[in-house]
């Protein structure tokens, strides 16, 4: 590796290109039209090589962590359809841009910069679009199956012609969405943006001539790629195993396994995610195609890079050394036709799957798992005045951080959805007439005990007066197993909903898909606590305290886990000691992670291998077939696991074919036409 | 000759003093150490040093204006009162949760402020308004009486209450402000609706808090200050300077400290607007760059405001002077990282230990290191001579940096210049594009010490072709405390539905903040020019979930909606008429004009400007650069860089390509060529 410029322009040009990236994120916020990019700046913006990679992308506005975009299909197609100056290029298709658009609602445009008539680099674009068509307004929802229910697919397309719209695919676009005006003014910011870009690029060329910008490009990206390389060197060479899990029992899906062997080669990291369960028909499968360094799936590693050297150079360079291995049919790597709209979900999951396996290299620099939700809890109510159906955001729910091997978790929110902004309860009462939220509070002893305590989750609890209100509360997660804790600490509490709580109507509910809510119910929710870090016994006793009578741990809990006794506002020493000694002979060998009893007992019925060795069994049926099958034949095996059978693999083969036999019945026996595919 | 009116302003380094003398605009200027630990003593001292030095009494001073940063300094150190905070029940973690987003969510070492109250130190009571101002669940005086006993028997000495809704009906708040003063008499308490009646409940808590935080401390001291002064002699008004750029007397900067918290900042700006209005310049980005900030703001007609600045770890939502930080300063430490590329900041070497040229103990080198080795600065005349630098410890420091990049100290100089430019240009770009300001068509106003020094090379860099140097720019935050306005803020939380009934409401609403506020400027009790009312609606069109900002110059609203869909459409490009509008939040804002002195610069002393020349290494090559007096500088003085000014209080230098002249009013005015 060798640093091709001069060390003093790198930082010069780094500064410039980051400012370029910065300014047409700025452009684009100020002139978006769309909650999205208003509210949760769902938008990016990026500077692009010849290569196709991220040299600049913003650090502060709009989604920044997108340094792994892969954008050489998109290159590769635009070249394909000629680009001149004046051209911008548009697409939302994960197929056709390999993995550049993640789901439908990312609308991308990109517009070839150029110089004495050759491209000299691309400035790119993207917006999470309100509504892009499809089966539901908003385009998104998890219970859709095939990709052709969330929207218009839109291929690689020259959307400006030498500055001129391309108006026969602007009607067509806007015919297929539900809100064409808005949509039709994000794509004018984000056009704005890239001309803001295409300007400040050409100042540059102006002032220190095309070659030397080109070179400077690729100075930083290299320089990005050594600070990366000199950071993961330090990571013992070996394979790092770790798998976590998805929720999709509401779906029939049951849990989705996320498992990783991190291969640690030198300076380079291999994340071979080929034993990760297969594509899911709802909508959490991720369109990565393997690509190297893929944004969605590189964030876990960025993350960890940018902690470690905060100032590190953003762009590209740091994901070079991120290999991925993921066989297609993966729910990393689905088929064209896999719904995707909910991929975010499973981002989180694969940041945590990193983490854990990181975690076994650096076992003193990462931290728990934190609360691994991000959902944002809607509420839908008909408008007395107008009659019309309103639906508003009533609060993001996340829980609380993972605890970090120097220090507590953070309580409220955790690290994967640190961007967001909670709504002030006055804004949702004075917007939503009848909607009453009588308690938003930290959840006292939710986090994961520890030396190093995990952060507390979050208690919302809202009352609902008008009738026919309905909630709906997307990428709800961690309701069946906790998140981890490390290092002997604990795991944090789980997720809970419930209504009514603390009448005789109490319910408990869980995650909820679609609830309708009788006016006058109270609907609790109690979001996750990050994992705990480090034995509880451990925990300076004074800081078990400050807990105590700040009201974050009970009195009962600071004495059953953590072994002090707080009375009055005291530790009693003494006590303490004792009551420490007595935990530490009781306790459990711990370990380097805390999963809890529930997904202690789910692997005790589905072993590691026992779950590889299903994936194995159904991979050579076609895609559809995939799914039934395993769908049914772990109903089926859990079914015989209740009656006290042990699963196994004969088990899986025998339920494999009895489900196949069921559905080849109206053929009578032999033949393997089913196989073929005519499901 | 006199009356005389004096503006003093406390930095973090130094307090610097301007006194105009009223019948002729001549200003004087004094600049003494800051005394971080008891800041009065600076003041104190530097007005008697002074006066002393023009002969003049405390009784010649017509008006005393004052800034301080105690305000923010309490905050940022944590040195304020402990304090205790009443909520409505199931609000306990207003302050804990604040609005969730963490600064820095990429990095897991990442932590949210704690908060000016410990959690234990917060208390529920049983009380609930709803949304419209109706009370849903009375409130329960025997729970705040048990709240306040608990509170005191914890050691808290001050009080804040902020309850849901308080701007829609603030009586619970006062019910509970009556039981907590009864309970606990003398002891500093503050409302949520008194400091600010906005909707979004944590950001009005959070105004509470630290209003109520810092109260104590900054009551004390402008009552300690006033009557030190008074005994001294002092017989004129004693003003305090607010972060939206106006003034208010010292008795109300007691209650309301928070409006001090960007005081002195936002006296620089409208020292710099009234310099730019004084010479016709409408549209100015000033920069102020001292050791250890460089902070923009822009004007463009008037100033611009903000609602969301910060101080230290909190949000602060009353108005201020929008200033933008872009860097360090000249403060900046130079470094290389482990592949030998050469950083500037974000690490300050601060007030202390300084620059390694300051000769306080700092050995890393810093921006101010590399202008004193490339000779820019001349070490012998930093503040008139009266502190003067090491030069020696400037090389030595950069030659460090120079053993890693293979080049010598000079050149390393140039080179942590060139890189601590593009790091501002980085932060400058964006923020312009933030204000939808093209910097082609503005000047650059510079002033504090470093500023006067960077400007041009910034200028060049982001394509400024004027650049305008004050004659006194280190005393521009002293000059802005005696040309600012009266200035107050008001605001209600309207939320309804505009349509033709409602316009009258609306108009109603509105005379009832400006008599609130025609009730402020007279109980300031000040003398003023005039008095007029700046009338803003926060608007959006029913459901949105953000609002955009509608001037209403009319006393006449009526025809408020066609001013929202234009504003609407000059902003986003489009806007739909027949859509329904709300009108989310209304604001006055009073400024009751004070008379303002003439500014006249003396005739320049006598004498050959040109003081010589110095060899200076310029984009690698070494250069004899010119160097001249400042004050010695008549009007219509010209010369072409490269070159460099020196006077008192800063040094100005001019790379090649800029033509600079001399006003009449002795600014420097540098223009590309």
């Amino acid at each position: 590796m060798k640093l091709q410029s001069d060390r003093i322009l790198i930082e010069i040009f780094r500064n410039r290109f980051q400012a370029i990236a910065d300014e047409m994120a700025v452009v684009i916020l100020r002139t978006g039209h769309t909650v999205f990019v208003k509210e949760t700046g769902d938008f990016g913006a990026a500077l692009i090589s010849e290569s196709g990679e991220v040299f600049a992308a913003p650090v502060s506005v709009g989604v920044t962590i997108m340094v792994g975009l892969p954008m050489a299909e998109a290159l590769r197609r635009s070249r394909l359809l000629g680009e001149d100056e004046g051209d911008v290029f548009i697409a939302n298709d994960p197929h056709l841009t390999r993995g550049m658009a993640t789901h439908l609602s990312d609308i991308f445009l990109w517009k070839p910069i150029f110089h004495e008539g050759k491209p000299v680099c691309y400035a790119v674009a993207f917006i999470h679009s309100s509504d892009i068509g499809g089966r539901v307004a908003g385009s998104i929802a998890p219970s859709n199956y095939e990709i052709f229910q969330e929207g218009l697919r839109i291929p690689p397309t020259k959307f400006l012609e030498r500055g001129e719209v391309n108006r026969e695919f602007l009607e067509l676009f806007l015919l297929n969405v539900r809100i064409p005006e808005q949509n039709w003014g994000d794509l004018k910011a984000l056009l704005t943006g890239l001309s803001t870009a295409e300007r400040r690029i050409k100042d540059l060329i102006t002032r220190y001539g095309a070659a030397a910008v080109q070179d400077r490009i690729r100075g930083v990206l290299d320089y990005a790629e050594a600070e990366a390389r000199a950071i993961i060197t330090r990571v013992p060479d070996g394979t790092y195993t770790f798998w976590d899990y998805m929720e999709g029992d509401q779906f029939g899906g049951g849990v989705v396994r996320i498992k990783l062997h991190l291969r640690v080669e030198g300076s380079d990291l291999h994340l071979d995610f080929s034993e990760t369960d297969p594509q899911v028909r709802f909508a959490i499968n991720m369109p990565t195609y393997s690509q190297r360094g893929h944004w969605m799936v590189a964030f876990g590693v960025v993350n960890w890079l940018r902690t470690t050297a905060p100032g590190i150079t953003y762009n590209a360079g740091l994901v070079r050394p991120v290999h991925l291995h993921i066989p297609e049919g993966n729910l990393l790597n689905p088929d064209e036709r896999a719904a995707v709209g909910v991929r975010a979900a499973t981002m989180f999951r694969i940041a945590d799957t990193i983490s854990g396996a990181l975690a076994q290299a650096l076992p003193e620099e990462i931290p728990a798992a934190g609360s691994g939700q991000g959902s944002i809890l809607l509420i839908s109510t008909p408008d007395p005045a107008t009659g019309k159906t309103r639906v508003s955001v009533v609060q993001p729910l996340a829980g609380g951080s993972g605890a970090r091997p120097t220090k507590d978790g953070i309580d409220g929110i955790d690290f994967l959805m640190g961007y967001l902004r909670n709504i002030p309860t006055e804004v949702i009462e004075a917007e939503m007439s009848g909607v009453l939220v009588l308690g938003y509070a930290l959840r006292q002893d939710s986090a994961g005990p520890g030396r190093w305590r995990g952060g507390t989750g979050i208690e919302l609890e809202l009352q609902v007066f008008p009738p026919y209100a309905t909630i709906t509360n997307r990428g709800m997660e961690r309701y069946i197993f906790r998140p981890w804790g490390r290092m002997d600490g604990a795991p944090g509490e789980k997720g809970r909903t419930s209504l009514n709580p603390g009448t005789e109507r109490e319910q408990d509910i869980g995650k909820i898909d679609v609830l309708s809510l009788e006016p006058g119910d109270v609907l609790y929710l109690a979001t996750q606590g990050g994992g705990g870090y480090g034995n509880p016994l451990d925990r300076d006793p004074d800081r078990v305290r400050e807990d105590v009578i700040n009201g974050l741990v009970s009195t009962a809990q600071a004495g059953d886990v953590y072994g002090v006794i707080v009375q009055n506002g005291n530790v009693n020493e003494a006590a303490t000691v004792r009551e420490r000694v007595i935990l530490r002979r009781q306790q459990l060998p711990g370990g380097a992670f805390g999963f809890g009893p529930e997904r202690l007992a789910y692997e005790e019925r589905w072993p590691d291998t026992l779950q590889t060795a299903l994936n194995e069994a159904v991979a050579p049926y076609p895609v559809p077939l995939r799914s039934f099958l395993r769908d049914r034949t772990v109903r089926l095996a859990e079914a015989r696991a209740e009656r006290g059978e042990k699963i196994s693999v004969r088990m899986l083969q025998e339920l494999i074919a009895e489900v196949r036999r069921s559905l080849t019945q109206h053929r009578g026996t032999g033949g393997d036409a089913a196989q073929r595919g005519s499901c | 000759m006199g009356p005389y009116r004096l503006g003093v302003d406390i930095g973090s380094t130094f307090t610097d003093l301007v006194l105009i003398d009223e019948s002729t605009g001549r200003p004087s200027m004094l600049k003494v150490p800051t005394t971080p630990r008891d800041p009065a003593a600076a003041v104190r001292q530097g007005v008697q040093a002074l006066l002393a030095a023009e002969r003049l009494a405390f009784g010649d001073v017509s008006i005393f204006v004052h800034g301080t940063t105690l305000a923010l300094n309490t905050v940022i150190e944590r040195s304020g009162a402990q304090v205790g905070l009443i909520v409505t029940r199931g609000y306990r973690d207003l302050l804990e949760l604040r609005r969730l987003r963490l600064r820095d969510p990429q990095n897991f070492n990442a932590d949210r402020p704690s908060p000016l109250v410990p959690r234990r130190l917060v208390r529920e009571v049983s009380e609930r308004m709803l949304a419209d101002g109706s009370v849903y669940v009375p409130l329960n005086a025997g729970e705040v009486a048990i709240a306040a006993r608990d509170l005191e028997a914890e050691g808290c000495t001050a009080f804040a209450i902020c309850f849901l809704h308080a701007y829609a009906n603030s009586s619970h708040e006062q019910m509970a402000r009556t039981v907590v003063e009864e309970i606990c008499p003398g002891a500093y308490v503050c409302t949520s609706h008194e400091v600010w009646p906005q909707r979004r409940e944590y950001e009005r808590c959070s105004a509470a808090v630290i209003n109520t935080y810092v109260g104590g401390r900054l009551k004390s001291y402008f009552t300690r200050l006033e009557s030190e002064l008074r005994r001294l002699g002092l017989t004129a008004p004693l003003l305090s300077t607010k972060s939206n750029g106006g003034v208010m007397t010292a008795r109300t900067a007691g209650e309301r400290p928070i409006e001090t918290v960007f005081s002195g900042p936002a006296a620089g700006v409208i020292g710099a607007s009234y310099l730019a209005r004084m010479i016709g310049e409408e549209r100015v980005i000033t920069l102020d760059m001292g050791g250890t900030s460089a902070d923009v703001s822009v004007i463009n007609g008037g100033y611009t405001f903000s609602t969301d600045a910060s101080a230290g770890d909190f949000p602060i939502i009353l108005p201020a002077i929008d200033i933008s930080s872009i860097g360090a300063g000249g403060g900046s430490i130079a470094w290389t990282d482990a592949m030998g590329v050469l950083k500037v900041g974000p690490r300050s070497a601060g007030a202390s230990p300084g620059p390694a040229c300051y000769g306080q103990g700092g050995t890393e080198p810093t921006v101010t290191d590399a202008y004193v080795t490339l000779g820019i600065i001349d070490p012998d005349w930093f503040l008139g001579g009266t502190m003067p630098l090491k030069k020696g410890l400037a090389v030595d420091a950069l030659a460090t940096l120079g053993d890693v990049l293979g080049q010598t100290a000079q050149e390393v100089a140039w080179n942590v210049l060139q890189v601590a430019t593009a790091k501002m240009f980085a932060q400058f770009a964006p923020l312009m594009a933030r204000h939808g300001v093209d910097p082609r068509d503005y000047a650059i106003l510079a002033y504090g010490g470093a500023g006067p020094t960077h400007v041009f090379m910034l200028a060049r860099e982001v394509g400024v072709g004027k650049v305008i140097i004050p004659s006194l720019p280190g005393g521009l935050c002293a000059l802005g405390c005696l040309v600012a306005d009266l200035r107050a803020d008001f605001v209600h939380t309207w939320n309804r539905k505009l349509g033709p009934a409602s316009v009258a409401d609306l108009a109603e609403a509105f005379r009832d903040l400006e008599s609130q506020a025609h009730r402020w400027v007279a109980t300031e009790d000040f003398p003023v020019a005039a008095v007029r009312y700046e009338r803003t609606a926060e608007m959006r069109y029913a459901g949105q979930s953000f609002e955009l900002s509608v001037p209403l110059d009319e006393i006449d609203i009526s025809d408020i909606l066609v001013r929202f869909h234009a504003r609407y459409h000059a902003v986003y490009g489009y806007a739909d008429p027949d859509a329904p509008v709300e009108v989310v939040d209304i604001r006055v804002q009073v400024v009751g004009e004070t008379i303002k002195p003439q500014l006249q610069i003396p005739t320049r002393e006598g004498g050959p400007a040109l003081l010589g020349d110095r060899s200076i290494l310029f984009e690698g090559t070494p250069m004899r650069v010119p160097v001249f007096d400042r004050k010695r500088l008549t009007a219509g003085a010209a010369f072409s860089g490269p070159a460099i000014v020196e006077q008192y209080d800063s040094t100005t230098f001019v790379p090649p390509g800029f033509r600079v002249r001399t006003d009449h009013r002795g600014n420097l005015i540098g223009e590309v060529e």
